[in-house]
C-alpha cells in the first residue's frame, strides 16, 4: 500500500515540479543573463496570477485569461529593469546592493497588492477536468496541461538559446558582457528581451500557481519563490535544462515528504536538499555559479 | 500616556539589542542575515515554553513542545541559548564560500520556511495562532505597583539589558577580534594571509548576534505575553535593517538614532497618532510599503547612513607589547 502512495505522490510530485519548472527557467534565464538574483521575481508572479484573475472576473473567456498573466508579467519586469534597478546600476552598484534594490522593490509590490486586495485571499476557480491513467501515475487534465506548458517551455528555449542567433548572442552575453558587446551585441535590446521573456513566464508560472493551489493572496509569490530560487540555484544559474531537472527533485521531494511525513514540511523538504547541497557541494563545476562580478540590467 | 511611553520604551530596547545584534553580522562581518528575525523568533517562542508551564494544564487551549514553569530569570537565559543555538545551525549551512547576493538570497529561503512550518506544525509552537498568556515575571507585583508602575520597572530591566548588550557590542567593539572581522569582510584573501580564519570568526559573531537576538526575543515576549509567526515575518528583518543603514552600518550610535527613526518614530508613533485610515490593517501594509520606498531613498541618497562608520586609525589602536613593533610605528 506505501508504494501506491508513493507512486502517487511522485505523480503530484511532476506535476508540482511543472509549476516550479516554469518560474525556474524564468528566473535562472534572467539570473544568468543579467547576473543580478531578482528577489521581487516572485512578486511579478504575484502581479501576473491577480491580472489573470481580473480577466477572468469578466468572463472574457479562457484564451484572454490565460494570456493577461504573462503580459502583465512581462511589462512589469521590463519596467522594473528599465527604471528602477536601471537608475541603481547606473549609480555602480554591485550584485549585493541591486539585490537589495530588488527586494524592496518586491516589498513594495507586496504590500500594495494587499492594501489594494484588502488583505484578501481570493479563490481562483479552474476546472481539473476527468482524470487519466498513464501507467501507475493519475494525472488531472489540468496537470498534463500544466506539464505539457513547461516542457513546451523548455523545448521553446532551448531551441531559441541553441539554434538562432539571438540565442547564441545571449550566451555570449551571459559568459561575457564585455567581450560580447565588443563582438557587436546589440546589449540593451538583448537585455530588455531577457527581462521581458522572464517577465512572462514569471508571470505564467503565477497563474500556473494559482491554478494548482486554486488561492491567491499578495503574499503568495514569495513562498512559491523559495521553491523557484531554490531550483534555479540548485539548477546552476542560466541553465534551464538544469533548472528543470532541479525542479523535479525538489517537486517530487516535496510531495513524497507530504505524502509521508505530514505536509507542513513539504515546502521545508525542497529546502532541505538546497541545504545539502551548500553544505556538501562541489567547490567546481554546476553549483559554483557564476563568478563575474559586474551585473547588467 | 504613560503606559504608551513605557510600552515604547520596552520596545525600542528590544528594537535596538536586535539592531546591534544584527549590525555585528551584517555591519562588522558583512553576512548579509535575512534569516536574523528567525534567531530573535527561537529565543521568544523559547522563553514561551519554558514560562508556560506543561502543555495542556491551565492552556489547554494551546499545544507546544517542551512545557516547563522555570523561575524568572532562567527562560531569559532559554532565550539566549535557543537563539545562539538557531543562529550556530544557520550559520553552519549558510556560512559557505558562495556569492554574497546568493547567500542572502539563501537566508530568505529559510527566513519564509521556518515561518511556514512553524505556521503550519500546530504542535511545535501552536501553528499560526500562536503562544498566549505566557506569564509576565513577578506578575504579582502588579497588585502593589499597579499596571502603570509595572511597566515602568519592566522598562527599567530592559534599558538595564539593554545597556549591558551595548558596554558588549561596544567592548567587542575595540578589540582585535571585531577588526579581525571587519579585515575579513573588506579584504578575505588579504585577511586569510595574515593568519585570521574568517570561518571561525563568522560563525562567532553569528553566534553572539544570535544570543543577543535571542534574548531580546524573550524580554519582548516576557512584556507582550504573547508570539505568533504574525510577529516575525521576513519583512521585520527587512525593517531592522533600514533602521541600520538609515542610521549608518558598524557605528553603534548611527543604529541608535536609525532603529529610533524607523522602528519608535516611524512605526510606532505614526500608528500611535495617525488616525486610523480605511479598513483595518490597510495603515499596516502601508506602513511596509513606506519602509520599502524609505530603504530605496536611504540606498540612493546615503549609503553609508546618517553616521558613518569610523574608520579604525593606528593612533586608535593599543599600543604593541612588543617594543620593535611600536618603534617601527
Amino acid at each position: 500500500m506505501n508504494s501506491t502512495i508513493l507512486l502517487q505522490s511522485i505523480g503530484f510530485g511532476i506535476t508540482t515540479a511543472a509549476v516550479i519548472a516554469i518560474g525556474a527557467m524564468g528566473f535562472t534565464l534572467q539570473l544568468g543573463v543579467t547576473n543580478l538574483l531578482n528577489l521581487s521575481f516572485g512578486n511579478i508572479m504575484t502581479l501576473g496570477a491577480f491580472a489573470s484573475l481580473i480577466v477572468e472576473r469578466w468572463h472574457l473567456g479562457l484564451v484572454p485569461t490565460i494570456l493577461a498573466a504573462p503580459l502583465v508579467g512581462a511589462v512589469a519586469s521590463v519596467l522594473l529593469a528599465r527604471t528602477l534597478l536601471a537608475v541603481f546600476a547606473r549609480r555602480q552598484n554591485g550584485a549585493f546592493e541591486l539585490l537589495m534594490v530588488t527586494l524592496a522593490a518586491g516589498l513594495i509590490i507586496e504590500y500594495t497588492l494587499d492594501a489594494l486586495a484588502h488583505l484578501q485571499v481570493f479563490q481562483f476557480q479552474f476546472p481539473s477536468g476527468a482524470t487519466v491513467h498513464l501507467g501507475p501515475f493519475v494525472f488531472t487534465v489540468l496537470s498534463l496541461a500544466l506539464i505539457g506548458a513547461a516542457a513546451l517551455v523548455l523545448a521553446a528555449l532551448l531551441a531559441a538559446l541553441h539554434l538562432t542567433r539571438l540565442g547564441k548572442a545571449l550566451r555570449a552575453l551571459s559568459v561575457d558582457p564585455k567581450l560580447a558587446r565588443a563582438c557587436g551585441v546589440p546589449m540593451r535590446r538583448m537585455i530588455n528581451l531577457t527581462w521581458i521573456v522572464s517577465g512572462a513566464l514569471a508571470g505564467l508560472a503565477g497563474l500556473v500557481y494559482v491554478t494548482n493551489s486554486l488561492t491567491i493572496s499578495a503574499g503568495a509569490g514569495l513562498n512559491f519563490l523559495v521553491l523557484v530560487i531554490a531550483a534555479a540555484i540548485l539548477g546552476g544559474a542560466g541553465s534551464p535544462v538544469g533548472a528543470v531537472l532541479a525542479a523535479l527533485v525538489i517537486g517530487v521531494a516535496t510531495e513524497v515528504v507530504a505524502a509521508f511525513g505530514g505536509s507542513y514540511y513539504s515546502q521545508a523538504a525542497g529546502l532541505a536538499i538546497l541545504a545539502l547541497v551548500l553544505v556538501l557541494r562541489p567547490s567546481t563545476g554546476m553549483w559554483s555559479g557564476p563568478t563575474r562580478d559586474e551585473v547588467t540590467v | 500616556m504613560s503606559f504608551y511611553l513605557s510600552t515604547i520604551a520596552v520596545y525600542f530596547c528590544v528594537d535596538l539589542l536586535a539592531a546591534w545584534a544584527l549590525n555585528m553580522q551584517f555591519g562588522w562581518a558583512g553576512i548579509p542575515n535575512f534569516a536574523f528575525i528567525l534567531t530573535q523568533a527561537a529565543g521568544a517562542y523559547m522563553y514561551a515554553v519554558v514560562a508556560l508551564g506543561p502543555s495542556g494544564g491551565l492552556t489547554a487551549f494551546q499545544h507546544y513542545i517542551l512545557g516547563a514553569s522555570l523561575p524568572f530569570p532562567l527562560p531569559l537565559l532559554v532565550a539566549a541559548g535557543a537563539g545562539g543555538v538557531v543562529a550556530l545551525a544557520l550559520g553552519l549551512i549558510t556560512l559557505r564560500p558562495l556569492r554574497r547576493d546568493y547567500q542572502a538570497a539563501v537566508f530568505l529561503l529559510f527566513a519564509v520556511i521556518a515561518s511556514d512550518v512553524v505556521s503550519a506544525d500546530v504542535g511545535l509552537f501552536n501553528g499560526s495562532n500562536g503562544l498566549a498568556a505566557v506569564p509576565q515575571p513577578f506578575s504579582s507585583l502588579q497588585t502593589t505597583l499597579g499596571l502603570g508602575g509595572y511597566q515602568w520597572l519592566y522598562a527599567g530591566f530592559t534599558a538595564v539589558i539593554c545597556l549591558g548588550g551595548l558596554s558588549l557590542v561596544r567592548g567587542l567593539g575595540g578589540s582585535g577580534w571585531q577588526r579581525a572581522l571587519r579585515a575579513a569582510r573588506d579584504d578575505e584573501a588579504g585577511a586569510r594571509a595574515l593568519g585570521v580564519n574568517p570561518a571561525v570568526l563568522r560563525l562567532q559573531v553569528f553566534f553572539i548576534g544570535g544570543m543577543l537576538a535571542g534574548l531580546s526575543g524573550g524580554l519582548l515576549v516576557g512584556f507582550i505575553s504573547a508570539w505568533s509567526p504574525g510577529a516575525w515575518e521576513y519583512s521585520e528583518t527587512f525593517a531592522i535593517l533600514t533602521g541600520i543603514i538609515l542610521g549608518g552600518v558598524s557605528n553603534n550610535w548611527g543604529v541608535f538614532v536609525g532603529t529610533f527613526l524607523v522602528q519608535i518614530a516611524f512605526q510606532e508613533l505614526t500608528a500611535l497618532f495617525l488616525p486610523q485610515i480605511g479598513y483595518p490593517g490597510l495603515s499596516d501594509a502601508l506602513v511596509w510599503v513606506v519602509i520599502g520606498v524609505l530603504w530605496l531613498l536611504v540606498i540612493y541618497f546615503r549609503p553609508r547612513g546618517i553616521l558613518p562608520e569610523r574608520r579604525t586609525r593606528m593612533s586608535t589602536l593599543q599600543p604593541s607589547t612588543s617594543p620593535e613593533m611600536s618603534d617601527a610605528d
